[in-house]
């Protein structure tokens, strides 16, 4: 899985490729809840979460290890850091979490990378609207 | 039936390690290659206020314009190749476009039109394309390349009048779309943009002071760490967390010290690397002269649906598409880039 | 034509009474498994489980058992089987934990190794014998031992003939 290729073509020069060599994995995420009013605070939501490690993974699941970095209780969006060999795991449960309290729900993951940088500059959030243009016309 | 759980889709971190006296460099050649750039975020430590200078930089990147609902055959208007594409260089990127999903179009710098159809629109428009790298079995994604600047496809010529009559009679395609010009912005793309509804945009500067942020020690921080450090900054995420802590145990790699105050200024909205180049620029002035923390990060973000990256290869999305590059600064004008993507994209140059 | 692979895991029950291992049948064997591979990783495990697993084997004299896996997912239901404490058998609970002897391909490799392995553990227990009378005795009883069903006899007489050599 790992491979480094190191060439020094002089004695300032260097050049490394590092394939799949990434510790962790980053998940941005998004609950969606049947009623729009259930606050969750940052510890109910990393609960609910191993909850849905377990019922899907079992205890071996519930053990896995994941951060939740970041957390905005308005939007209830996520940002979870996991260990690469845990990814599967962990999004597979996501996507099979569909009840809290209840009340239906649903995770909506906006965007996964090996790189925590590639979250906070997603072009998919650039908006342009009118709002903002400087000049129009038609 | 494949029940390893452990395997994760590739991805690619090249570093590259150098200086700028050295003439073997080529940080600047690797800039021009990725060619629609969306945000820029350049770290200042101990620094309180943006300098002037920057700040002269950061105001003075081009703007671009948002034409809404444009029909693509506009792009092979007589007028406007000659005006625009032959002259100079002009950024075309389809706006609010999935490439998971949708059909791109790309127009760079060097005249070229990079169309990315799903298999309907690209049998409906008949042009010779290739299918996507990216297909998994099944081929359900086409990418038509196609040189403007070449004979053949002079304005009037055969092969010019067949991609036109499919873009303009048989395949309807219509997307908003992100323009610019270098150099000299609109005036030549006025034509253009009279016939439909457009608007003008500047890219958006804002900047967040951080104090009491703790940096780890960059000579040996490994790479993966170090992104990690800096998009945990970007991100505004807290690295004070105890091993014990529930919610996150994410901490600063050791042997760190402490940044009374840094700056952080970001640029968004579709930056040409030729004012990238010469932010990179004036920040090696910036550094040169003497200062408590002598070193400055700088990292660019690429559009994630863009159907091109690192120069002309083609661009998927997969998970997240990320393009990126993250260049370290120093002083004494060695620097460290990182150049990173993720499954659906060729080795950066 | 390409089979359906599989790896058969050869284990023994280990119970502080042995009598009670006559308890046992397959299905409470099959429903322990079952039950701890869901504990441990959950549906998903449950899932793997429920795919061409079943007890192929038990003999509830010896108290081993033979466990039939895909060979794909064996791996990950094995790391489940030092979680079982107990089997519940007609009304009963017997505690008891499963030792795994032999991981194997085909279950001829699974037979051929536990004739191995009985053979080791004969030699063993031999030398514990109080007198020569008593060894005696027990070489009598296993040459006189008879089981119906061709292929068993086979691999008993393989075991025996081996005794001999060694007397």
């Amino acid at each position: 899985m790992r491979r480094d290729d190191k060439k020094e073509e002089s004695a300032v020069f260097q050049r490394v490729v590092l394939k799949n060599a990434s510790p962790y994995h980053y998940m941005k995420v998004c609950l969606v809840l049947g009623d729009e009013s259930t606050r969750l605070s940052a510890v109910e939501l990393k609960h609910f979460i191993i909850t849905g490690l377990k019922s899907l993974h079992g205890e071996v699941g519930a053990a896995l290890p994941f951060d939740l970095l970041k957390y905005d209780e308005d939007t209830l969006t996520a940002l979870l850091r996991v260990h690469s060999r845990g990814l599967v795991k962990l999004w597979s449960s996501l996507t099979l979490l569909g009840s809290y309290q209840s009340q239906a729900c649903a995770f909506r993951v906006l965007q996964v990378s090996p790189f925590l940088l590639a979250l906070t500059g997603n072009s998919r959030e650039l908006q342009l609207d009118e709002g903002s243009a400087s000049s129009s016309s038609g | 039936m494949s029940v390893d759980l452990d395997q994760t889709p590739r991805s690619l971190l090249v570093c590259d390690q150098s200086s700028f006296l050295d003439e073997k460099n080529r940080v600047s050649s690797q800039v021009e290659q990725l060619h629609f750039n969306y945000k820029v975020s350049v770290l200042l430590p101990e620094c309180s206020s943006t300098p002037s200078h920057l700040d002269s930089v950061l105001n003075s990147f081009s703007s671009f314009y948002l034409i809404r609902k444009l029909p693509i055959y506009e792009l092979l208007d007589k007028h406007f190749l000659e005006t625009s594409v032959y002259q100079g260089s002009v950024y075309g990127l389809s706006y609010r476009t999935r490439i998971d999903e949708d059909n791109c179009v790309a127009l760079t710098p060097d005249g070229r039109l990079f169309l990315s159809l799903d298999k309907d629109s690209f049998q409906v428009l008949g042009v010779e394309g290739k299918p996507s790298r990216f297909n998994h079995r099944t081929n359900s994604r086409f990418v038509v390349s196609i040189d403007l600047t070449d004979s053949s496809m002079a304005p009037g010529g055969r092969s010019y009048q067949r991609l036109l009559t499919g873009l303009r009679s048989r395949l309807h395609l219509k997307t908003d779309f992100l323009l610019s010009h270098h150099p000299g912005g609109g005036a030549s793309l006025q034509p253009l943009l009279s016939r439909y509804d457009w608007s003008e945009h500047r890219p958006e500067v804002s900047s967040h002071t951080l104090t009491h942020l703790s940096s780890p020690d960059l000579q040996s921080c490994d790479p993966h760490s170090f992104l990690e450090w800096l998009g945990a900054v970007d991100a505004n995420i807290s690295c004070e967390n105890l091993s014990s802590s529930f919610l996150s145990s994410l901490v600063c790699p050791e042997p760190k010290t402490t940044l009374s105050r840094s700056l952080r200024v970001t640029i968004c909205g579709m930056l040409l690397p030729q004012d990238v180049h010469r932010l990179i620029q004036e920040i090696r002035c910036y550094l040169e002269q003497p200062r408590l923390e002598s070193w400055v990060s700088m990292t660019v973000h690429g559009f994630v649906d863009s159907p091109i990256s690192w120069g002309v290869h083609e661009h998927g999305v997969l998970r997240g598409g990320e393009n990126f590059y993250s260049l370290l600064l120093f002083h004494d004008h060695t620097y460290r880039l990182h150049l990173a993507t993720g499954a659906h994209d060729t080795c950066p140059p | 034509m390409v089979r359906w692979k599989s790896r058969y895991l050869l284990c023994e029950v280990n119970v502080v009474d042995r009598s009670r291992l006559l308890l046992l049948d397959d299905r409470a064997v099959a429903g322990a498994v079952k039950a701890a591979v869901a504990r441990i990783h959950g549906d998903y495990g449950a899932a793997l489980c429920s795919i061409r697993f079943c007890v192929k084997y038990l003999n509830a004299h010896t108290g081993i058992v033979l466990l039939r896996f895909p060979k794909s997912c064996y791996r990950i239901l094995w790391s489940a089987l030092p979680f079982i404490t107990s089997v519940e058998s007609r009304g009963q609970k017997i505690p008891c934990f499963l030792n795994c002897l032999h991981v194997g391909g085909t279950i001829r490799t699974c037979q051929k190794f536990l004739v191995r392995y009985n053979t080791q553990q004969l030699h063993r227990m031999l030398p514990k014998c109080k007198n020569e009378e008593e060894k005696q005795q027990i070489c009598k009883a296993i040459l006189n031992c008879t089981l119906t069903g061709k292929d068993k006899e086979e691999s008993e007489d393989e075991s025996e003939n081996e005794e001999d050599e060694e007397e």
